[in-house]
């Protein structure tokens, strides 16, 4: 006999913005048997952006997160290049990268330490799953040696919010994210120096070199956070979470960091170029990688709102994408969609401010239909392992080496050589993981980019700018990748000014509601069957559903994640006070810059 | 030592002001919220979505407790703009949830009203809370605003302020901090009531212009302009807004002394002023409005002959 409940969460805290989710539960069966998940705040940006110079837009989209503003700024400045035909100098798309490179390995660190890793910690497992911690207690972590912690309850304790050293180490390692973002981009969060053709900013080497010093940190940093993960996640894997929060590998990246020397911000080029990226583009449909085509993939993309608040899209504005490839009205240099507020929770009607966007396979690669694909960092590192197209990749995994380098506070001195394997299951915790390794992946990568950039310099390539002449009329497309998946733009530019703007950002992929043929976006899909693991006393308190939603980390800064009000978190707190004094302490002297670290703290009012 | 609780409320925003404060320096956050500085002591996050510990209805118990003076004495920070709900609710809708009471979506615009005569103090924090910033932007779809147009001129807090506006888009988190931690000096009788400008911005991190403690000033008074971006001059020709924007910026770093807009070489867009986004504030490459160039280039003349003359005056210490 089922035992059915339902849990309304709101706010769903801890992530970037507004976000409610309504669950349905078999307590006997113990797993969730529905979920509608729906974004609660509107602004109406794009409409915002419409009718400005659409270089405005570079800075306007970006305040769309605070959290992950830089791939606004990319994709939105890579729009307005093709819209404008203003192709950069090598240098100044290498300082772009550098700016994007320190957002990630911020976001890297807030996501994995203070987002996602504290529903792990001690304080959260002696509640939701004790019998896992005793278990955890006993046994020994396997890269102790080398990460520092004996047991995994050792790691558990570490991911205690405020108190713990992991989630301390993390804060920290966000702050210094943070000043290199801010150093490459200006200002972060808000970069201010994305501009047609290239950036603003004067290259100074002694900027480099301090860009350089913070990320001396990041690796050592990383190394550690990657070891670390691994034996906590694989320990969870095998102690009964691996069932939680399962979607399938239907994944997408648009790949990232465009190649200095190939990018020509040309729309004939796109395939060309977005190639030749870093990490590079690719749709993984059923576990296989179906196109690395950038211009395939763009076109395909469709934005429908049959359960958002909003109109639809009338009619076509153009047949074709400027190489003759077909665009349904659907797409976003057509799209149209009008916003209406609407009833709540009307599940059967409209739900939900964010939009649904889904993918069409338009020259049938599998199908001809169209896909709910699942933005993330686990779909970057599927589709790099997969598309063999960078040194790293073995088509099964990512493998690569960050170098050595000795940094107080860190135990690995020596390189350290990594690889993330493709997973069984694209579930929580594998989510979480990937993040992990994207965080050393992005190191390596911005590791192997400041030595390119010595190298430019070298050879008198310190131009960071490319004088255009700003034409009347123009289309772009941008893609780039935040931290928790692809973002895209798409601009229209009639008379000098910005007629059409369209922006879908990866927790918009994510986040989605069910579309026209009532299939559910990627949150939902992953809650719905999702086992209960928690201990319940009383109340549902939804810990499979929170762990699930944060997997695919849904922005936001800086928590603290605590169970109930009245939480063990602050008894937590207590005990480890003076282990947290301590780890300050210790930051404090190891950082020469005066850059300690900071944590958000939480006194609860009661 | 009495606490002092913090509601911080997120409306149409981007959670940009808490963010930036990860990167406060003196004090830290730490620094703050564990007590280094006694008279800054106690202050206690009773209410902020992004870092508080319980989620779904528990998480709304402290505005409750809020609302029934249970808090007192509390500091409500609201980061984002207010909308304008009535439109919403002509389709039946709503523009800025921020929970769910008994199955029914809580507005922000409920919560502030609650709150609104319980305040001990009210901060305004970024340029969207002040102002209505990027929300309210043309055409303003949701009829966004600033909280001090929502909650009225002459609004004062139980503590008799009026609301005290840290815009920024978003605040730098050392501006934010220090502004938190001067109120609560205030309230402990550490500092006198802070002084604020015409826009309720606090004198004391606000009274500067961009301008006129840009690193780059000196080559303005040259005559040397950066014609193409890159170039180490001043930006004024290249769109920068230095010379309309209070804003401590281009002296002290965006982010524990990092970056700097007009100071690193990209274009000051004022996001501190009233009018941002809208001109004169952008188009952001757009030349800078020529008043206060002109203005500038009066005072700079003057400047100059009174510096020669004075060289002719006689040294007296």
């Amino acid at each position: 006999m089922a035992k059915m409940t339902e849990l309304n969460i709101e706010p769903l805290t801890r992530i970037e913005g507004h976000m409610g989710v309504h669950a349905k539960a078999d307590l006997e069966a113990r797993k969730y048997t529905n979920a509608y998940c729906y974004a609660t705040m509107f602004r109406g940006l794009e409409d915002i952006i419409k009718g400005r110079e659409p270089a405005d837009a570079i800075w306007l989209s970006q305040r769309a997160c605070g959290v992950c503003p830089m791939p606004h700024a990319m994709a939105s400045v890579l729009a307005v290049d093709m819209a404008y035909d203003a192709p950069p100098p090598p240098m100044g798309i290498a300082m772009r990268n550098l700016a994007a490179m320190a957002e990630e390995v911020y976001d890297g660190a807030l996501g994995c330490g203070i987002l996602e890793g504290p529903d792990y910690s001690e304080v959260i497992m002696s509640k939701a799953n004790p019998e896992i911690l005793g278990k955890a207690n006993k046994t020994d972590a396997p890269n102790g040696a080398k990460h520092g912690y004996a047991t995994i309850g050792d790691i558990m304790r570490g991911l205690n919010p405020i108190s713990g050293s992991i989630w301390l180490q993390c804060l920290n390692a966000s702050k210094v994210g943070l000043g290199m973002a801010s150093n490459m981009g200006a200002k972060h969060p808000h970069l201010n120096n994305f501009v047609p053709g290239g950036v603003a900013r004067t290259l100074e080497v002694t900027d480099l070199e301090a860009y350089y010093a913070g990320l001396a940190k990041e690796i050592a940093f990383s190394k550690e956070l990657v070891l670390i993960f691994d034996d906590l996640l694989t320990f969870l894997s095998d102690n009964g979470l691996a069932e939680v929060g399962i979607f399938p590998p239907n994944l997408f990246s648009w790949g990232m960091y465009d190649d200095p020397y190939t990018y020509d911000a040309k729309y004939a080029n796109m395939t060309k170029w977005g190639e030749k990226r870093a990490l590079p583009p690719g749709i993984i449909i059923n576990g296989k990688l179906i196109t690395s085509d950038l211009v395939e993939m763009q076109v395909g993309v469709q934005e429908t709102v049959t359960h958002s608040y909003y109109h639809d899209t009338p009619k076509a504005e153009f047949a074709t994408d400027p190489l003759g490839n077909p665009l349904t009205k659907d797409h976003p240099w057509n799209e149209k969609t009008k916003p209406e507020a609407g009833a709540e929770k009307d599940w059967e009607g409209k739900y939900t401010w964010a939009k649904t966007p889904r993918w069409l396979d338009w020259k049938n690669r599998v199908d001809g239909k169209t896909h709910v694909l699942q933005a993330n960092p686990i779909s970057r590192m599927w589709v790099t392992a997969l598309a063999g197209k960078s040194p790293e990749s073995t088509g099964t995994s990512v493998k690569f080496t960050l170098p050595a380098g000795t940094v107080a506070g860190f135990n690995i001195t020596e390189e350290l050589t990594l690889e993330w394997k493709i997973p069984a299951l694209n579930n929580a915790l594998e989510r979480v993981r990937a993040r992990a390794y994207y965080h050393a992946y992005s190191a390596y990568q911005t590791y192997k980019l400041v030595l390119a950039a010595f190298e430019m310099i070298k050879k008198g390539e310190t131009k960071v700018w490319n004088e255009y002449k700003r034409p009347r009329n123009g289309i772009g497309v941008g893609t780039a990748e935040a931290m928790r998946g692809g973002v895209a733009h798409w601009v229209v530019m009639k008379n000098g000014k910005t007629s059409n703007y369209q922006m879908i950002t990866p927790t918009a992929w994510n986040v989605s509601p069910r579309d026209d043929q009532g299939r559910p976006g990627p949150y939902e899909a992953a809650i719905i069957d999702s086992p209960i693991t928690e201990s319940i006393e009383g109340e549902l308190d939804g810990i499979d559903v929170v762990r699930t939603i944060r997997s695919f980390d849904p922005c936001l800064g800086c928590t603290v994640q605590v169970f109930n009000p009245e939480g063990s978190m602050l008894a937590g707190r207590e005990l480890d006070h003076l282990h947290a004094e301590e780890v300050l302490e210790q930051h404090e002297h190891e950082n020469e810059h005066g850059q300690g670290h900071c944590h958000l703290h939480h006194h609860h009012s009661h | 030592m009495q606490p002092i609780n913090l509601i911080w409320l997120q409306g149409q925003g981007c959670t940009g002001d808490t963010v930036a404060l990860i990167s406060a320096h003196d004090p830290s956050l730490v620094d703050v919220m564990t007590g280094v500085l006694p008279e800054v002591e106690g202050i206690r996050i009773a209410f902020h979505p992004t870092i508080m510990a319980p989620w779904g209805e528990t998480a709304l118990e402290p505005l409750e407790a809020a609302k029934e003076g249970k808090l007192d004495p509390f500091v409500l920070v609201l980061e984002g703009a207010v909308p304008t709900e009535s439109i919403a609710q002509k389709t039946g809708g709503y523009f800025c949830g921020i929970g769910d009471k008994g199955g029914k979506i809580l507005t922000l615009t409920e919560v502030l009203l609650d709150l609104k005569d319980k305040a001990a103090a009210v901060v305004a924090v970024g340029t969207c809370a002040a102002y209505g910033g990027i929300a309210a932007g043309k055409p303003n779809p949701t009829g966004a605003m600033g909280l001090s147009d929502f909650y009225g001129k002459g609004y004062k807090s139980t503590l008799g302020l009026p609301i005290i506006n840290v815009p920024g888009c978003p605040t730098p988190g050392d501006s934010t901090i220090k502004t938190l931690a001067y109120l609560v000096l205030v309230a402990r009788g550490a500092l006198p009531v802070p002084e604020l400008d015409e826009f309720a911005r606090p004198k004391f991190l606000y009274g500067e212009l961009a301008h006129h403690i840009c690193p780059r000033a000196g080559y303005l008074a040259e005559g040397k302009f950066s014609h193409h971006y890159g170039e180490p001059y001043c930006m004024g020709l290249l769109g920068c807004k230095g010379p309309i924007a209070y804003c401590r910026v281009p002296r002290e770093g965006f982010a524990d002394g990092y970056g700097g807009c007009p100071s690193t070489g990209s274009p000051c867009i004022a996001c501190t002023e009233p009018a941002f986004p809208e001109p004169p504030t952008s188009p952001f490459l757009q030349k800078s409005p020529v008043n206060p160039w002109i203005r500038e280039g009066i005072l700079d003349n003057i400047g100059k002959v009174k510096a020669t003359l004075h060289r002719f005056k006689r040294r007296t210490i």
